[in-house]
């Protein structure tokens, strides 16, 4: 695991740590090699080789598995957390906490103890239609109300963010792709000082409001060409069309998902080059074109 | 885009003038980053024997000498008229391509430091030549809306070569490619420079005569730019900036085999693949982003895609020097991917601004200048700046620290600069106001 590929994860174990609210005073962070858990830290990362709690020792302390291998023989009085690599609790051993698995390889012998066993599930689009259709709602419900509020109060910036879309989609999918892309790296960048953590969770989720004012303003371009007379209306009907739309894209395999990446970062580069709506986005005039 | 409609109204001269133009730039440019970026490097240390050190001395004179070469050279087409004379323009690339041809067949017979030597003053002739004669071009080939897209394309053509074909980095192996390459090269330029039938001579006369509508670059239009003008002037710096961040990171990076195997020298294709994919990507943005924005917004995106580059490649190694273990790794693809993204971007930019900043009358001097010093001098500051890191024993985060510092320092000054002359232009409009 490189460091590029292990910056990701280990944002993600800072952040559980955050979330999780206890006192940390020490972290281990294994990469390579064979290793018995060092018991001074309170939270250890296991990114590579194989690190082991020998079956005559307790740790007290958190385990989270990021790459390589964690073999659990003895205590630990905590959680283990698998987010990526191999997991083995064997016969005999012990963790008082929870045992959380999100990725990767998770053996946990069934003579273990083991204070509660978790799988994380990731919601499968076809596992229930209910929960889909629950799913497409809600997001229908909260794009079209913001739809339904931008037209009726600011007809203009909607109008001005459609054009970026409609008159120059290249240069808004340049734009969108660039800016997407540098904003989302500068942000788990960020992240990783831990000082600037907060503001690169903000602007994890500001460029995802972003998106989202995007595809509301396919939706206002949907809803234009529909043939219903009240703009909020039809700027609804567009939003609903645009997300049954998405969804159809997202049943075509690898195609369906680049068109889907291609119309979010077009409506992000539009938001952007129209300075989220305020002012139409006219590129610069070269002269001697016929 | 300007193409599809001479496509459309079926103006196949001017059609194959793009096609000539980018055949012949991608062909040079190609000749450029291989064969005298990496091959001369592979002759002199292997074939002649030099440490790497003296062949870093000898890449800086060539250098030096094709800079003087082209600034002499594109002074004098555009004193005699030549910038502006087809034909002319066509005869002077035929013997530049003649001379470079023979200097590619023998380089790997070179033994010795002194027929090292005299081949490095020869090619350095010849390259300096070269350049402003073959951008002069464009002022008869590329109308100037498509001077972006048509940048776009031979940046992305030429990386994408460049990195997807593994080709080894030693001078037989640029050398037999070259030779078989430019062979049929040079007899099209031969035709085109010399035989005389009415077919060609109608093309060619065709061409000759687009320069009228062609001619004056995007930034000419109200007045044109002259080489003292701060127009001018600012682009070079920023240029001579990008160019000089560029060669003192990447010298140092192909030093290392940890992050030269696992990027550029990559054993797997794969890896080589995406680099060039990211090659075109970054292209085809900036030739986008070239023709719809200002000058000032392109560079922005330039200096902030070096930055980001460099902080990624630092924070890596910061990262590498807390947890040692994982030193010998390498690096994820991700990092020389955004690096083939940035150069891209101002290769791109290289390619349609020079001829943007001329006319007809001033296309030799300012492309001379302009990638004289913002190409060759960058590159032999940035090589002696190298070879002074070298001796001075810089680890490798401290060498690239001082370019991420570069590279973060032209962003900021840019940004300042840009925000400074906005006030000035607001600070104008009000005293014309109270006036």
């Amino acid at each position: 695991m490189t460091p590029t590929e292990a910056i990701p994860l280990l944002v993600v174990v800072l952040l559980l740590v955050s979330i999780g609210g206890g006192d940390v005073g020490a972290m281990s962070v294994t990469f390579e090699g064979d290793h018995e858990v060092d018991t001074r830290a309170d939270v250890h990362v296991v990114a590579g080789g194989t690190t082991t709690v020998p079956d005559d020792a307790t740790l007290d302390g958190d385990v989270y598995v990021i790459g390589g291998t964690a073999a659990v023989d003895g205590t630990v009085d905590g959680d283990v957390t698998l987010l990526n690599g191999n997991l083995s609790v064997s016969d005999g051993a012990t963790v008082t906490g929870t045992v959380q698995s999100y990725s990767g390889s998770a053996t946990v012998s069934p003579e273990a103890s083991v204070g509660r066993v978790s799988q994380f599930e990731p919601p499968t689009p076809s596992s229930s239609p209910t929960q889909r259709v629950g799913g497409f709602l809600l997001q229908f419900l909260g794009l079209a109300a913001f739809g339904w509020w931008l037209v009726e109060r600011h007809p203009r910036v909607v109008a001005n963010v459609g054009a970026a879309i409609s008159d120059h989609a290249l240069v808004s999918g340049a734009v969108g792709s660039l800016g997407a892309t540098s904003l989302l790296v500068l942000f788990v960048y960020m992240a990783f000082t831990l000082i600037l953590l907060p503001l690169a969770i903000v602007g994890l989720i500001a460029e995802f409001l972003v998106i989202l004012y995007g595809q509301a303003a396919f939706g206002y371009l949907i809803g234009t060409r529909l043939p219903i007379e009240r703009d909020g209306v039809a700027t609804v009907a567009g939003i609903g069309a645009f997300l049954l739309l998405l969804e159809l894209l997202g049943a075509v395999p690898y195609l369906g998902g680049i068109a889907q990446v291609a119309l979010a970062v077009v409506g992000f580069g539009a938001v952007l080059n129209s300075y989220f709506g305020l002012q139409r986005f006219e590129p610069v005039t070269i002269p001697g074109g016929s | 885009m300007e193409l599809l409609t001479h496509l459309r109204r079926r103006r196949w001269p001017t059609v194959a003038g793009y096609g000539l133009f980018v055949a012949l730039m991608v062909a040079g440019y190609y000749y450029n980053i291989t064969f005298v970026q990496l091959g001369l490097i592979d002759l002199g240390t292997r074939l002649v024997g030099l440490s790497e050190t003296a062949v870093s001395m000898w890449m800086a004179t060539l250098a030096l000498v094709t800079l003087v070469v082209a600034v002499l050279t594109g002074v004098t087409m555009d004193r005699r008229g030549w910038s502006n004379q087809f034909r002319t323009k066509l005869q002077l690339l035929f013997g530049v391509v003649c001379v470079q041809f023979v200097l590619t067949f023998v380089a790997p017979m070179i033994r010795t430091v002194p027929a090292f030597g005299v081949w490095i003053v020869v090619a350095s002739i010849g390259l300096g030549v070269g350049f402003p004669v073959s951008f002069a071009l464009a002022i008869d080939l590329v109308p100037v809306p498509d001077r972006g897209y048509v940048a776009a394309g031979i940046t992305a053509i030429a990386y994408f070569i460049a990195n997807a074909i593994p080709l080894s980095w030693s001078i037989d192996v640029f050398s037999r490619l070259m030779v078989v390459a430019m062979a049929p090269g040079i007899v099209v330029l031969a035709v085109l420079s010399f035989t005389s039938f009415d077919r060609l001579d109608a093309i060619l006369d065709a061409l000759a005569s687009q320069s009228d509508s062609f001619g004056t670059g995007r930034f000419c239009d109200d007045e044109p730019v002259r080489a003292r003008q701060l127009s001018f002037v600012v682009p070079v710096v920023l240029m001579f900036g990008v160019f000089f961040i560029d060669s003192l990171g990447f010298l140092r990076i192909i030093d290392t085999p940890s992050l030269l195997l696992s990027s550029w020298q990559s054993p797997q294709l794969s890896t080589r693949l995406f680099i060039a994919v990211a090659h075109v990507v970054g292209a085809v943005l900036a030739g986008v982003i070239y023709a719809n924005y200002s000058l000032s917004r392109i560079f922005l995106w330039t200096f902030a895609l070096f930055a980001l580059t460099h902080v990624m490649y630092t924070s890596d190694l910061r990262f590498a020097a807390v947890f040692p273990s994982i030193a010998g790794d390498g690096t994820s693809p991700l990092n020389p991917a955004l690096y083939a993204i940035a150069v891209s971007f101002y290769t791109t930019l290289n390619f349609a601004l020079w001829p943007d900043l001329s006319t007809p009358e001033t296309i030799g001097t300012h492309a001379a200048i302009g990638i004289g010093v913002a190409g060759w001098l960058a590159t032999f500051s940035s090589t002696a700046l190298a070879l002074y890191f070298q001796a001075a024993e810089l680890t490798l985060l401290s060498h690239l620290n001082v370019v991420q510092a570069l590279s973060l320092l032209l962003l900021f000054g840019l940004a300042v600069g840009l925000y400074a002359r906005r006030m000035v232009d607001l600070a104008r409009a009000g005293g014309e106001v109270g006036a």
